[in-house]
């Protein structure tokens, strides 16, 4: 979440021979929003993880303080977002190619492409599916080097005036997955079958409600404690 | 008189010095975990989420009570039978090594009464130790730890508990925890009417919970047939509580099983102590 | 309401391939201090053990109260208390705390006082609060006759009570039986290996000899239907040797020293005898009879 408004934001720093204006027009709607707190609730389907629908609290202000608050656990996706919007404040390591129109759910997007023109970035590659008529983002694919792809939909409601939508799903890769080894040994196990997810891919469900947005957010809120 | 001498029973085991090693021992290591827990917690934790982190981020307060709860109840399941054998190992074979089995045997109550005596005096100190590990683990840690979800690592992956979910799942936990603890109790008191010196039915208790122990966690399908009637592939039950959902199928087998070893356990006790002649 | 408060008949018990009672029999009656002698290894601990229940017999009856043992075990051991060699308590529990234990499953009610005053019975009055890991022999016997006194039982059943025990020991726990009988009219059956003891105290007793009784009955009809051997301490043993020879052809006797003669002798001879060396002019300075008991028991087992 936080790191795809980050990339969202430092898009204008792109330098896009084609697509500039579009992801321009996006980027300017997204400057209106100098921060928010919004309501979550996070639904995970992950393979190797049971977890019920929890409840968060997120703060964001630009350019890139970040804030879950939780009672209990949430499970957000993690992938690539530091290292995108790294990437993406300079302009040099990249390039945007526009791709073509195509629909998704409906609606008419247009495929941008941002291809990293460095070896050492952890980024590989970056797809925006962009809803041009309304300058709102509908679908990212990120490809990262040791986290695999993310893929994000995203649905907008009564926030679309600020480029912020009230769903979002994340599409995350989990062939990684692996258990430490001092677990393996199950005493409570009664026989050798063993019950194994195959999936490779899972799901995280978040809806956004609530926006309060431009209240002027202090930076003390976002400070760690110790 | 069965109330009268399991009473006597109590009060012989409040007398002795190992009693309180025991809760003292017990005591210790809990709070050594807590300590340990309050300095480092964090790198626990993310050696279990290690591999889940490079693509999740987990976040809430998750070094949490409810937490170090569940690790001192995983990592004294292997120690506290040891601690309940110390002191149930030695109620007959003890009084056999020190003679007083024989001024017992000489008053009028059945052979079977001074069993169940020292069974229910056993069970008894077995609860004490399970509710004050309760104590120190659930409310203590509350204390100092805060409340919050509870993140488990299971064989089959991670589980996540809502904090509001947790409190009667550590209730029912630590009930077929002790009926687990239990079945040790009974399993050293019966090898304890088979024997005249103390250390003999301690030593072979603990042998017997390692060596079953091994076989069920050994991965050959060899021992498949033999694990489900172990004793001690039903003594880590209690973590079956802690699955979303929970599988009350298997854990009610499990407490069968349980339930049934220590009938057949006191049993054996009461057969072999009144064929017994006492010549000590 | 029949008199014999321990009936046994015909009792076996083996171990393993050791038979360490083949058939004894005995019965003793209410107000009896009976003796049940026999040398070590007789098989006197294991008929104790069985009439206490504490070992299973292979063959034969017990009957106590004239109720059956296998039956009327609790009940019977109701009424009876019992010290089986050296008594063991709860070292790691005070003297009172221990008979607390004991006197909770007796099936008497006894309170803190009787206990207080058993304490004092048996001289431990102030050594109640005192854990018994730090008592000697002798206060661990005392404390055992108060674990068996405790819950007043009619039967009291003591297994060599005054083993290890110093001589004012000993004779305290011979005032106490004796004190035991005729005051309170007890029945006890006392093992020991104190003949002279048994000898002062008993009434019936028997011998027990390789797992078998050999003899029962009455103490003083047992000894007085054998001789005596009484020693005459004179002032010249030829004197009276040569009176013995030409007066007393018939009479057996044994030249110890220069002064001292036993004589085989009935107990209502001693008096005649007596006066005819006196008026033979033969200087007697002290007459004293062998111990009868000890002797008896000898020729018994010897037999």
């Amino acid at each position: 979440m936080k790191t795809l408004l980050s990339i969202l934001l430092l898009l204008p720093l792109v330098g896009l021979a084609q697509s500039s204006a579009k992801l321009n027009k996006v980027i300017t709607k997204l400057n209106t929003v100098k921060d928010y707190s919004v309501d979550v609730e996070v639904k995970a389907d992950i393979p190797m993880i049971k977890i019920l629908p929890s409840k968060a609290k997120v703060y964001f202000k630009q350019k890139d303080k970040f804030k879950v608050v939780s009672k209990g656990i949430v499970i957000l996706p993690k992938q690539g977002f530091s290292e995108i919007n790294t990437f993406l404040s300079d302009k040099s390591k990249y390039m945007a190619i526009e791709g073509d129109t195509s629909k998704i759910a409906g609606v008419v997007v247009q495929l941008i492409t941002v291809i990293p023109s460095g070896e050492d970035n952890e980024i590989i590659l970056a797809k925006l599916w962009v809803d041009d008529s309304r300058s709102l983002i509908i679908k990212t694919q990120i490809t990262t080097k040791s986290n695999g792809t993310v893929t994000t939909n995203y649905t907008y409601g009564d926030m679309a005036k600020f480029a912020l939508p009230s769903k979002m799903v994340f599409e995350i890769d989990v062939k990684k997955f692996k258990l430490p080894k001092s677990v393996a040994a199950d005493i409570n196990q009664r026989s050798t079958e063993k019950k194994d997810d195959k999936r490779t891919k899972g799901s995280i469900t978040v809806n956004l409600s609530n926006y309060k947005v431009n209240t002027g957010l202090s930076d003390e809120l976002f400070k760690k404690k110790s | 008189m069965l109330r009268k001498n399991t009473y006597n029973e109590f009060v012989k085991i409040l007398s002795k010095p190992r009693s309180f090693l025991g809760i003292g021992a017990l005591t210790l290591l809990i709070l050594l975990i807590i300590f340990a827990m309050k300095a480092d917690g964090k790198s626990i934790i993310s050696f279990v989420t290690a591999s889940f982190e490079q693509t999740l981020s987990f976040n809430g307060h998750i070094l949490n009570g409810y937490l170090i709860a569940f690790i001192i109840l995983q990592m004294l399941i292997v120690h506290v039978p040891l601690l309940v054998a110390l002191v149930t190992g030695d109620l007959i074979s003890g009084e056999a090594a020190m003679g007083t089995i024989r001024m017992l045997a000489t008053k009028p109550i059945s052979r079977t009464k001074i069993v169940l005596s020292k069974f229910i005096a056993g069970a008894i100190y077995t609860l004490i130790l399970i509710l004050w590990m309760g104590f120190l683990a659930v409310i203590v840690s509350q204390w100092i730890f805060g409340t919050g979800d509870l993140i488990v690592l299971n064989s089959d992956g991670l589980t996540i508990l809502q904090e509001q979910d947790i409190l009667w799942r550590f209730g029912a936990g630590f009930m077929v925890a002790y009926l687990a603890l239990l079945t040790v109790s009974s399993l050293s008191i019966c090898l304890s009417a088979f024997a005249e010196n103390s250390i003999g039915p301690i030593v072979a208790t603990m042998a017997i919970i390692i060596l079953f122990t091994i076989i069920g966690t050994l991965d050959v399908s060899i021992f498949d047939t033999i694990k489900p009637y172990l004793f001690t592939t039903h003594m880590a039950s209690w973590r079956s509580f802690f699955e979303n959902p929970v599988d009350m199928g298997t854990i009610m087998e499990s407490v069968l099983i349980l339930v049934v070893h220590n009938i057949l356990l006191v049993a054996l006790a009461i057969w072999k102590f009144n064929r017994k002649d006492i010549t000590s | 309401m029949s008199n014999t408060i321990i009936k046994v008949q015909h009792l076996s018990k083996r171990f393993g391939t050791f038979q360490a009672v083949k058939d004894v029999s005995f019965e003793v009656n209410k107000g009896d201090v009976f003796g049940f002698l026999g040398p070590n290894g007789a098989g006197k601990s294991t008929t104790i053990r069985c009439l206490l229940s504490l070992i299973k017999a292979d063959a034969g009856s017990l009957e106590l109260f004239g109720k059956n043992l296998s039956s009327d075990r609790n009940e019977i051991l109701r009424q009876t208390g019992s010290i089986i060699e050296k008594p063991d308590f709860y070292k790691y529990m005070s003297a009172r705390k221990n008979l607390e234990v004991f006197a909770r499953i007796s099936g008497a009610d006894v309170d803190a006082s009787d206990i207080q005053n058993m304490l004092e019975f048996v001289g431990l009055g102030d050594r109640g609060p005192h854990k018994v890991g730090g008592f000697s022999h002798g206060m661990k016997q005392r404390l055992g006759i108060a674990q068996t006194l405790l819950h007043n039982p009619e039967l009291i059943i003591l297994d060599e009570p005054t083993t290890g025990l110093d001589p004012q020991g000993i004779i305290e726990v011979r005032n106490l039986i004796l004190k035991l009988k005729n005051e309170q009219h007890k029945t006890i059956l006392l093992s020991s290996h104190q003949l002279s003891e048994i000898e002062l105290i008993a009434n019936r007793m028997v011998i027990i000899n390789k797992g078998v009784s050999i003899v029962e009955g009455e103490v003083a009809e047992l000894l007085n239907s054998t001789e005596l051997m009484v020693s005459y301490e004179v002032e010249n043993a030829n004197d009276l040797v040569n009176y013995l020879t030409n007066a007393k052809p018939a009479l057996h006797f044994q030249v110890i020293s220069d002064r001292i003669v036993e004589i085989a002798l009935n107990k209502n001879e001693v008096p005649a005898l007596t006066e005819e060396l006196i008026h033979a002019r033969i200087r007697i300075h002290a007459i004293e009879p062998k111990r009868k008991l000890e002797d008896y028991f000898m020729k018994i087992i010897a037999s």
